[in-house]
């Protein structure tokens, strides 16, 4: 039972997994041949701090510089990512399947599903870590790049290890709570809260030692790939596994299983209610179900509040003010900033409040908040009815199925709207609050060009969801892709020769006219927008052409 | 519009790579019957219904429903039709009158005195979320939406799967009700004696071949019947081997146990003419059995 349940497991999920750290791989080779192509000095010359955070040492070459770049951010970032999705579904997503009771009609424990679920988040990990590792040693050997004095393997085991702590920490909310939402989402949040405040807190004086209470300091903080295993950080994430194991063991033995998942929102409560009761009926009743994009707009409200409240206030409001606490630090740091190092953060001068805007906030987090929310819609709003299907019962009334995409299509634009409001009237506010005097029109600017990037990419998602009928599919192939695409946005400048390449990723059309300080550039509003429409009209025209699919 | 058949498919096809789902297929349902579509698992009732509704496309071939082309027409064909798909899945977040109202909203004209008379009849709660609902709960409410528009042509799959035969038998008169106004039901089904009670013809589909199409009476005529004799004294066999239709003779004493598909009269001429008959017992085959028959004789 233990080896089936884990087989399956595995089998339903390897793909992801391969294909997660084969594009890691080509981000890899593409790094490392446009490293070996370039000037270092545009690295070796920064200041120490900003060569600490983006994992560069003193004498950089270019092998330190692939593998800090692309393997200790993307690499890390993407094999947690994977860890934790497997690690959330584990208990709660049989039983938002349905499958857990027949499961244990069979006769062995919860904490044999548990264990085979668990054992499967390592195994996994653990193939998607030996991938990463041949890959590492491979690509340098494949470009004649000496790597002399580079731990890869040290990398990747702590790579292996940050990756399985998050995968562990979703499964016992899993566990405890049944839920695969609460589990991915409090985990998600772990991660990139995590994630960044290793990068920004020692910018920040006086708050050095608090990036230890951060587990992802744990991976990156002792520069693996520099100084090799450092088994102290090793054996913090390590005991965090063994815990959240012994936890989740505890947790699922001691709760009922949940028949499917059906949360009771707030708007449920509300309707119960015999205060609210009439209002809210009218609100989560009727106008709810009045029209498809209606319908499909209020399933991931939940979501949508969460990703528009981090724009709006964490990554909005608080940045403005934060700006007069390390300003004095960083403009006697910012001429040493060569820009090209910067684009990858999404450029822009650190020394103004625009550049400071530009890299904590809209370079990296505000694409990938209007990506939340695009591609979730993207990806489900189609491929999602087809996999809980219900797509048939839709479709048997009398609407065309180009109706159904340009209705959903719709969803993801209001909620990509609302997202475009929250990160305007946050970045504003703070702009305000902080006294930074931005220009309101360019905030503006900058949100509607960063609004029409997420569609963009919600719109690919709708595309290959329209193909495909495949969430997944979907999801990773989007993510895929726009990893690629950001990427090699961030690198391609660096190289005389491929400079021009940039031009033909979308990403390019998003900041590369710097409108925080330069306004709308309408081209390149223009660009994305045709790009949006391209990709919906071919959303429309596959899902039209193709068979739906009967089941998940 | 009125002249054309509820729905009709000629040499309609569908292949799945190598997987032949359905071939030749040439079916017409007349409107105002009740048309049972019957065949074991994987036989290709599911397809069939999800290419006449458009949601897959055919390989080669035609479907129409009232006329209208199955493809080119299918929105069209969709403001005319009621559908229960098989193994139902909805919304599960959506109360049921929610559910009711979304496709009520899609659809349009929709009378809500109807939706509450057939919640009424089916015992339906609609202020639950659908996925708190048991199967047969949520059956319900699927089938509340295939019919609270009044559809010209019901079609549905399984439909009562989950329900309790007290559900079933008003889900019965409903469905007697629709053919009784005129409009049609196209009803996919396992459930042999449902088919038996409400169908006026029945059409037996097997790995993708329409295998017979045939109305109920004449179906239950052909069948054969097991007929029991009991006598005063011991018979011999051999005597009742010359009647038509008469099969299998077992003889036991006194007792005689035979199949037979030929007239009674005969039979009984015989029987009357040699012995001294104390009692005679016909079972009659249910659906069932020539269900049976159908397959075996398809198969073989």
């Amino acid at each position: 039972m233990l080896s089936t349940v884990l087989t399956k497991t595995f089998l339903d999920r390897w793909k992801g997994e391969a294909i997660g750290a084969m594009t890691l791989i080509l981000l890899f080779l593409m790094g490392m041949a446009v490293y070996r192509d370039i000037d270092l000095a545009v690295y070796t010359d920064l200041p120490e701090v900003f060569r600490s955070l983006m994992n560069i040492p003193a004498d950089a070459d270019v092998g330190a510089l692939a593998y800090g770049a692309i393997y200790t951010s993307y690499g890390a970032l993407t094999l947690t990512s994977l860890a934790l999705s497997m690690g959330s579904a584990s208990i709660a997503g049989e039983e938002k399947d349905g499958t857990m009771g027949i499961l244990l009609g069979n006769p062995k424990s919860r904490t044999h599903i548990l264990v085979s679920k668990g054992a499967n988040v390592i195994l996994l990990t653990g193939l998607g870590s030996l991938l990463l590792w041949a890959g590492g040693v491979a690509v340098p050997a494949l470009l004649d790049v000496d790597v002399t004095g580079i731990h890869v393997g040290a990398l990747v085991l702590h790579m292996f290890l940050i990756a399985v702590f998050h995968g562990f920490l979703a499964l016992v909310i899993s566990a405890w709570t049944g839920k695969t939402s609460i589990a991915s989402g409090v985990t998600i949040a772990v991660m990139v809260i995590s994630f960044f405040a290793v990068g920004i807190l020692p910018l920040i004086s006086g708050l050095e030692a608090g990036v230890k209470a951060f587990p992802w300091y744990y991976f990156s903080g002792s520069q693996p790939h520099l100084n090799g295993v450092s088994w102290g950080h090793a054996a913090v994430l390590l005991a965090g596994i063994v815990g959240f194991a012994g936890a989740a063991v505890v947790g699922v033995n001691r709760r009922d299983l949940r028949d499917r998942e059906l949360g009771a929102g707030l708007v449920d409560r509300l309707r119960s209610h015999p205060l609210t009761q009439k209002v809210v009926e009218r609100l989560a009743g009727s106008t709810r179900v009045s029209r498809i994009w209606v319908k499909t707009a209020s399933e991931h409200q939940g979501v949508l509040i969460v990703v528009s409240y981090v724009m709006f206030l964490l990554m909005g409001v608080a940045i403005g003010p934060m700006y007069n606490f390390i300003d004095d630090a960083l403009i006697s740091l910012a001429d040493a900033f060569p820009p090209e190092v910067l684009s990858l953060f999404g450029g822009g001068d650190i020394s103004t409040p625009e550049g400071w805007y530009q890299i904590e906030t809209f370079g990296l987090m505000a694409p990938i908040a209007f990506m939340v929310v695009t591609v979730m819609i993207g990806s489900r709003a189609l491929a999602g009815e087809e996999a809980k299907r219900t797509m048939g019962l839709l479709l048997a009334n009398p609407i065309k199925r180009s109706t159904v995409v340009l209705e959903k299509t719709l969803a993801m634009v209001v909620y990509a709207l609302v997202v475009g409001v929250a990160l305007f009237a946050g970045v504003a506010l703070g702009s305000i609050f902080g006294g930074l005097g931005m220009s309101i029109t360019n905030i503006a600017a900058t949100t509607a060009l960063a609004t029409l990037l997420g569609l963009v990419f919600g719109a690919l998602s709708f595309a290959i969801s329209a193909a495909t009928g495949r969430v997944r599919i979907a999801v990773y192939g989007t993510i895929a892709v726009a990893l690629v695409l950001f990427v090699a946005n961030g690198f391609l400048p660096f190289s005389d020769s491929l400079a021009g390449l940039a031009k033909w990723t979308p990403v390019h059309y998003y900041l590369s006219s710097d409108p925080l300080n330069n306004g709308m550039n309408w081209t390149h509003a223009g660009v994305l927008l045709i790009l949006f429409g391209l990709l919906t009209f071919a959303a429309v025209a596959l899902f039209d052409r193709r068979d739906l699919r009967q089941a998940a | 519009m009125t002249s054309n058949p509820a729905i009709l498919t000629e040499k309609l096809t569908k292949h799945y790579g190598d997987v032949k789902a359905l071939v030749d297929l040439d079916l017409t349902v007349h409107r105002g019957e009740v048309f049972g579509f019957l065949g074991p698992n994987g036989a290709g009732k599911t397809t069939m219904i999800r290419t006449i509704l458009d949601e897959i496309r055919p390989t080669s071939g035609s479907a129409s429903i009232l006329g209208m082309d199955s493809h080119a027409q299918s929105v069209e064909i969709r403001d005319h039709i009621g559908y229960v798909p098989g193994d139902l899945a909805l919304y599960p977040n959506l109360t049921g009158r929610d559910t009711l109202t979304y496709f009520a909203n899609l659809r349009g004209g929709v009378d809500w005195s109807f939706v509450n008379e057939l919640a009424e009849r089916l015992e339906a709660d609609l202020t639950k979320k659908v996925g708190d609902l048991s199967s047969g709960n949520r059956q319900k409410v699927g089938l509340i939406q295939a019919f609270m528009n009044k559809p010209e042509v019901l079609i549905m799959d399984e439909p009562s799967s989950g329900l309790d035969p007290l559900m079933q038998r008003e889900f019965q008169k409903m469905m007697r009700e629709v053919a009784a106004d005129g409009r049609t039901v196209f009803l996919s089904s396992h459930t042999l004696s449902e088919v038996e009670r409400v169908a006026d013809r029945v059409g037996i589909i097997r790995r993708g071949f329409l295998i017979a199409v045939e109305e109920v009476a004449s179906l239950r005529s052909k069948a054969i019947r097991t007929v029991n004799l009991y006598f005063a004294e011991p018979v011999d066999g051999k005597v009742f081997e010359p009647v038509p239709g008469v099969r299998d003779v077992r003889v036991e004493n006194q007792h005689v146990s035979l199949s037979f598909d030929g007239r009674m009269e005969s039979l009984l001429k015989v029987v009357a003419q040699r012995y001294n008959l104390l009692d005679i017992t016909t079972q009659e085959a249910d659906l069932e059995e020539i269900f049976l028959t159908y397959y075996e004789e398809a198969s073989a």
